[in-house]
């Protein structure tokens, strides 16, 4: 299965590491052009080296501090303009989670929110002009399942789907696709899991039995279900919500 | 993932004004690197050599100031076989006696690691011999049937006694230096936390099935920290520590609210630094810095804002408004000393078995100001067996171990202690030890 993505110009937001960075990682190996960003100039010159070596395409990115809407725009805006054009989209920056204190909520309130739909409204008369386009968004199956504790990020990750949904459905005439997908627990070194794994090695195990898979998933596995989502191997799927969790979550997704 | 980061703690090269805590580095003595035999931890000839030539040798804790404020209070505390009966005098000085009554050999006070309030005198409850609470003999009854009258002692008897740092010390040795000799450098370089003005908050005894060595040892060295608390790897540099060796005693400083250099930094700050900063009155999630900054901005922060909290920390440096400063008194007070707390244990060795030992756990808190004065009650010591009580699970991960170590020790396949430099505190604590026995 060919999944067009050559030449294909993809946005990404906090690309730098962890999951994003995978995203970025596949959508290069598979030729597509990608911008990505994150806060510290050094880590994008860095990423921007290291994914080049594997990519046809043209790889490009700045420093940009999500939280400020007008640096963000500029952003967007500077990315289409190099890449000449959007057909991808992927807010992928997140606050994290934590419960220190209201400032948690606001902070994935500004950060995974907002950092979506600020994103989403810059980057759709992009696609728009190119008659169509794909955005995933990443949320987390701590938005569909009780997960650790009741956290904003819990609660605002699981407003991006049903934001995603609904914008499936305001924007598909123009050939806008729009999907989620959920992860589970993801392990790569240097993730809150590798942390765990370090400190509580015991509940990492009882996590691992609970996935169906029998383990925890990596970024990789992540990135191939963004990358085809967001390909037009997946042209005629708007508005799920993809799980992939190597069966950690029990509920059926009816 | 395992990994060996390099990382240099910043320390402060100067102490806080001329009373301050000494911060420089002493050079490391040259100690060999000997095999330590294994019999030290489960002879029972060595541990009664160890009895005779160090325990009744040195100075030992017995108990807090503040347990017996007024003339006539007292406190009995054991060691090995012994019992002591610690006494507040009219001049307020405090006596320590055998606690041990001079006619038939019954302890005078049956009371034990509890506060005993007022008493004018003490009454031996088997034949009623009394003792005012200088230990003098008050009444003998019946006196007249000892043809060769009462005992030449007079009374109970006295062995040295003195305080320091809220605490009071006896020692069994008639001959003993003064205390303020013994302790060396540990009054100089603790005096600035004000021991004094903090107040207990937690005392438990539980017996643990390993020598009371193979405890201070644990206490003794960070090198365990990857494997019996790899927790911690999110929470100190246990590579970077500085090792001071004194006289007998010894010390290391560990930088707290910083990652390990065996972890590299997850995207979010691990909880236990979220502890460090919430416990200063900061916001983990209001901090924007990176996680590296994070013990400088602590300090910076307790700095600041210690006096509004009703905290002094003005004899104190900046690392120690973080780190532990850790000390071994010799040879059995370990003490975690923080700025807003000391953490205090101290081993004593069980009376007849090496295989076995008395573990005390100490907690003290500088009370702020939203310390509750009216709800505080002095904690009761309770006594515990192995695995019943909790004491953290940083403690408790040691706990679990100690007796694994101890069984080992006692296997024909093992001959003694393989020490490296992370367990210098190790070596030299034998040293004293080795000092005292070939006296």
């Amino acid at each position: 299965m060919d999944l067009n993505l050559r030449g294909k110009n993809v946005l990404i937001t906090g690309s730098t590491q962890g999951i994003g960075r995978r995203i970025a990682n596949l959508f290069a190996e598979e030729g597509a052009n990608v911008a990505i960003c994150s806060r510290s100039p050094e880590s994008v010159n860095k990423a921007i080296k290291e994914i080049s070596l594997m990519a046809d395409g043209k790889i490009i990115g700045s420093p940009c501090n999500i939280k400020n809407k007008e640096e963000y725009e500029t952003w967007i805006n500077d990315m289409a303009e190099e890449l000449g054009g959007v057909d991808i989209f992927i807010p992928n920056v997140s606050a994290g989670g934590g419960m220190d204190s209201e400032k948690n909520w606001w902070k994935n309130f500004e950060i995974d929110v907002l950092g979506t739909v600020r994103g989403v409204e810059a980057v759709i008369p992009h696609m728009e002009l190119r008659g169509g386009g794909s955005i995933v968004m990443i949320s987390t199956t701590a938005a569909v399942e009780t997960f650790m504790a009741p956290q904003s990020y819990n609660a605002m990750k699981a407003a991006l789907i049903t934001y995603a949904k609904q914008l499936s459905q305001a924007h598909g005439e123009k050939g806008i696709r729009v999907n989620s997908v959920s992860p589970g627990p993801i392990y790569f070194d240097g993730g809150a899991w590798d942390m765990i794994k370090i400190s509580n090695e015991r509940f990492y195990d009882k996590t691992e039995k609970t996935h169906a898979l029998g383990r925890l998933g990596t970024p990789e596995e992540v990135a191939k279900a963004v990358v085809f989502l967001s390909s037009s191997g997946a042209s005629w799927i708007t508005g799920v919500n993809l799980v992939v969790d190597g069966g950690y979550t029990k509920r059926v997704q009816f | 993932m395992k990994v060996r980061r390099e990382q240099k703690i910043a320390r402060i090269k100067k102490q806080k004004g001329k009373k301050g805590t000494p911060v420089e580095a002493m050079p490391n003595p040259e100690l060999g690197h000997k095999l330590i035999p294994k019999l030290r931890y489960t002879d029972t000839g060595f541990a009664q050599e160890e009895w005779d030539k160090m325990w009744k040798k040195v100075w030992l804790l017995g108990c807090r100031e503040d347990d017996i404020p007024n003339p006539g209070d007292h406190y009995v505390t054991e060691i090995g076989n012994e019992s002591i009966l610690i006494v507040r005098q009219k001049n307020k000085t405090i006596k320590a006696f055998y606690n041990v009554c001079a006619h038939r050999g019954n302890r005078i006070v049956h009371a034990l690691h509890e506060p005993q309030l007022e008493s004018s005198n003490f009454r031996c409850r088997y034949h009623s011999w009394e003792y005012g609470i200088d230990g003098k003999f008050t009444d003998i009854p019946d006196l007249e049937t000892f043809p060769q009258g009462a005992p030449d002692c007079g009374g109970l008897i006295c062995m040295p006694c003195d305080s320091w740092g809220s605490f009071v010390w006896f020692s069994m040795n008639k001959d003993v230096e003064p205390l303020k000799d013994y302790l060396g450098i540990i009054p100089n370089h603790l005096d600035p936390y004000h021991f004094d003005r903090m107040v207990l908050t937690r005392q438990v005894t539980v017996e643990w099935d390993c020598n009371w060595k193979a405890s201070v040892d644990a206490f003794n060295e960070s090198y365990h920290v990857q494997g019996i608390h790899p927790q911690l790897l999110y929470y100190l540099d246990d590579l970077d520590i500085q090792i001071d060796c004194y006289e007998k005693h010894n010390r290391y400083l560990i930088a707290f609210g910083v990652l390990s250099p065996r972890v590299v930094s997850p995207s979010e700050i691990p909880p236990p630094i979220k502890h460090v900063m919430r416990e200063a009155g900061m916001d983990p999630a209001s901090y924007e810095g990176s996680v590296y900054n994070i013990r400088a901005d602590v300090q910076k922060h307790k700095r600041v804002h210690g006096a509004t909290q009703g905290k002094d920390y003005s004899s104190l440096n900046d690392d120690q408004l973080t780190d532990d400063y850790h000390y071994t008194i010799f040879p059995n007070v370990t003490m975690n000393v923080h700025a807003d707390d000391l953490m205090l244990f101290r081993q004593r060795p069980h009376p007849d078995n090496p295989n076995k030992m008395l573990f005390d756990y100490f907690t003290y808190e500088l009370p702020d100001n939203d310390f509750d004065w009216e709800t505080y009650k002095k904690p009761i010591h309770k006594k515990f067996k192995h695995g019943e009580t909790s004491l953290g699970l940083v403690i408790n991960q040691d706990a679990y171990n100690l007796p694994f170590v101890q069984k080992g020790m006692n296997s024909n396949g093992y001959e003694g202690l393989w020490l490296g430099n992370q367990e210098l505190r190790i070596r030299h604590f034998h040293k004293t030890l080795e000092d005292y026995l070939e006296k």
